[in-house]
């Protein structure tokens, strides 16, 4: 029993220096970004990293994982962080926030954020990156006649039966959408429950990702969809026929924002990526490459990227086109609203 | 006493795996019974709150769609996989049974992701099936497949097709064939020599079979989430849904822990009462 509980110490030991070893590479300077993997990683290598480096000599690598892996792996690596720089969305970042995860902002170490909307100032921990729209996309040809969404009522017309899919993982922005056709608001959402579920027959299925968003469009499973402006796009040039609309209420405004990681040793360099990622040209290289919009108010963009449903370049158009819900009750309410669409709307 | 000097090298690496699953299934109990806080990562304090609510009608019809998910998953694949694999032990043509194998073992090579993609092309209305039935005039308007328990139940025999055919040639394999062959000199026919030789003996690979299909479908994620569209809900999915959408991890953790006992007892209670068949098997 000794000698098995000897050889057992010696694998741990041998287990923890091969895991936990310092590497060679970690002695030149980097910074580390948290970030979505795939092409949301791809944007911030191709517009705000590359600049960054060749402005700085330093570095960029990534964490990539999904929104709620990375928020685990960080609150587990809480006070020795394994990134400088976190992407999230706006309501997931209140949770790092309120979990003292993201170090304050000093926005006077960002110039650039002068020019940021105000839709993008979340919060003293975290600013927007990129915003985008969750929405009424759907493929003209399956449409059935009569039916249009000059209003988010659209989607509630009977000859929309079992044609229609949004995201099982976040129901907010229907809620949001209910509630605001019941004359109420995300904070009063339960007025909009009756609006819901007379929604109900219309549903077909949910959706998981963006990946199980774009096979249904693609397959024509569910020709009309609550979707991602980004995702739609991304179809759209892959060859999908999806038409964006902005309904008269307004689309749900999301906003994909940045923090400094707590712990953070490199501040400095931190804020200086953060500068670069709301420089004019950078947020106008976003919205050609993946069509996002511009955070800031100054950003140039062409005239036909500036021109999509979704893509908000004057604050006429932030005021009166988006529909907002308020990110931290958002990030507190998601639970109970997950909870009521799961038990009422999914449920056969 | 025999000296067994390598004994606590090859002991140690599956201890240490042990210790990290203690430690993770510890981990996910105490989650179990903690308060949620709405807004934070943070847990509350001690409560059982998590699993009063497991009574609510949506997470007990999870459960019972669940077990009757792996049921018919578990039957149709041993239906299926049973000549595949009794061809593949009886067939004397070497490039048969290098047929088979392949051709039964290749889905093992595929990830779960990408033979559910497979099969959402397949089953789609405007999939291959679809297509086929449409056009053989089987059928006017496609048959919707997708989002459906049928659809679901399609991929997951695909999934669990590979090893339910190891297991059943496996038990097939230990079969003496003496067995059959005093049955035929006795004048049983085939169908007999199979009913009341071939079937019995070969209970053990069914019975392992079954259990191993049954509780790798109670685990699948991918293909009831992809597949099911959010219109088939089984404890897999909603863990998932109530963790990493809700934010909800001590209701997600209690799910877990009652979906685990839950598995379990099944699988006990299938193993009881396969016992008769089995100790008939032995006796035959």
């Amino acid at each position: 029993m000794k000698r098995v509980l000897k050889h057992f110490m010696m694998v741990l030991s041998s287990v923890l220096v091969v895991g936990g070893g310092p590497s060679a590479a970690s002695a030149e300077e980097k910074l580390v970004v948290s970030t979505w993997g795939g092409s949301f990683r791809d944007l911030i290598d191709e517009s705000i990293a590359k600049k960054f480096t060749a402005e700085t000599g330093v570095k960029v690598e990534y964490v990539t994982g999904g929104t709620m892996d990375r928020l685990n792996q960080a609150k587990l690596a809480a006070g020795k962080p394994e990134s400088d720089i976190t992407f999230t969305t706006a309501h997931v970042g209140w949770l790092y926030a309120n979990d003292n995860l993201f170090e304050k902002l000093d926005l006077s170490k960002i110039p650039n954020a002068a020019h940021l909307v105000e839709q993008a100032k979340i919060s003293p921990y975290h600013i927007g990156a990129w915003a985008y729209v969750y929405t009424i996309g759907y493929l003209p040809d399956q449409l059935p006649k009569g039916v249009s969404f000059d209003s988010w009522e659209g989607l509630w017309n009977p000859a929309l039966k079992g044609m229609i899919s949004s995201p099982d993982f976040d129901p907010s922005h229907v809620i949001a959408v209910a509630a605001k056709l019941s004359g109420a608001d995300a904070a009063h959402w339960e007025a909009g429950k009756d609006k819901l579920k007379a929604l109900k027959p219309n549903y077909k299925a949910f959706y998981t990702n963006d990946a199980n968003s774009q096979q249904m469009f693609a397959t024509g499973e569910t020709p009309v969809q609550v979707v991602l402006s980004m995702n739609a796009y991304y179809m759209r040039d892959q060859g999908v026929p999806i038409k964006l609309v902005i309904p008269k209420e307004g689309a749900v405004l999301g906003v994909d924002t940045m923090g400094i990681t707590k712990g953070t040793t490199k501040a400095d360099l931190a804020y200086k990526f953060l500068n670069i990622a709301l420089d004019p040209a950078v947020q106008a290289q976003i919205a050609d490459l993946k069509k996002g919009s511009p955070v800031v108010d100054n950003a140039k963009l062409l005239p036909e990227v500036a021109a999509l449903p979704g893509v908000f370049t004057t604050p006429d158009q932030w005021a009166h086109q988006t529909l907002i819900i308020d990110h931290k009750l958002r990030a507190e309410k998601t639970a109970e609203w997950r909870k009521w669409f799961a038990e009422n709307m999914m449920a056969p | 006493m025999t000296k067994r000097p390598f004994l606590g090298w090859f002991v140690s690496p599956a201890g240490l795996v042990a210790l990290g699953l203690t430690a993770a299934m510890a981990a996910v109990f105490q989650f179990s019974m903690r308060a949620y806080i709405p807004g934070s990562l943070e847990v509350g304090g001690f409560t059982l709150q998590n699993f009063a609510a497991l009574v609510r009608p949506l997470y007990a019809l999870a459960f019972w769609n669940t077990i009757l998910l792996c049921f018919e998953t578990a039957a149709f694949t041993l239906i299926l996989a049973y000549p595949l694999a009794y061809a593949l032990v009886r067939t004397r043509s070497s490039a048969v049974r290098s047929f088979i194998l392949i051709a039964a073992v290749t889905p093992l090579f595929l990830g779960e992701v990408v033979r559910t993609y497979s099969w959402m092309i397949v089953l789609g209305n405007n999939g291959f099936l679809n297509t086929l039935l449409v056009k053989l005039g089987l059928v006017a308007r496609p048959v919707q497949m997708m989002f459906t328990s049928g659809g679901v139940i399609a991929a997951l025999v695909h999934v669990t097709m590979p090893i339910m055919v190891i297991m059943l040639a496996a038990g097939l394999s230990h079969i003496d064939r003496n067995c059959e062959k005093a049955a035929e000199s006795l004048g049983a026919g085939p169908v007999r020599v199979f009913l009341t030789i071939t079937l019995p003996l070969s209970m053990p690979g069914i019975v392992a079979g079954f259990s191993t299909a049954f509780a790798w479908t109670f685990s699948a994620f991918a293909t009831p989430q992809l597949i099911g569209g959010g219109r088939v809900s089984t404890v897999s999915t909603l863990i998932y849904q109530l963790g990493f959408s809700s934010f909800n991890f001590p209701f997600a953790a209690s799910l877990s822990i009652v979906g685990l006992a839950l598995s379990l007892a099944v699988i006990a209670l299938l193993k009881q009462a396969t016992r008769p068949l089995e100790r008939l098997a032995s006796a035959t």
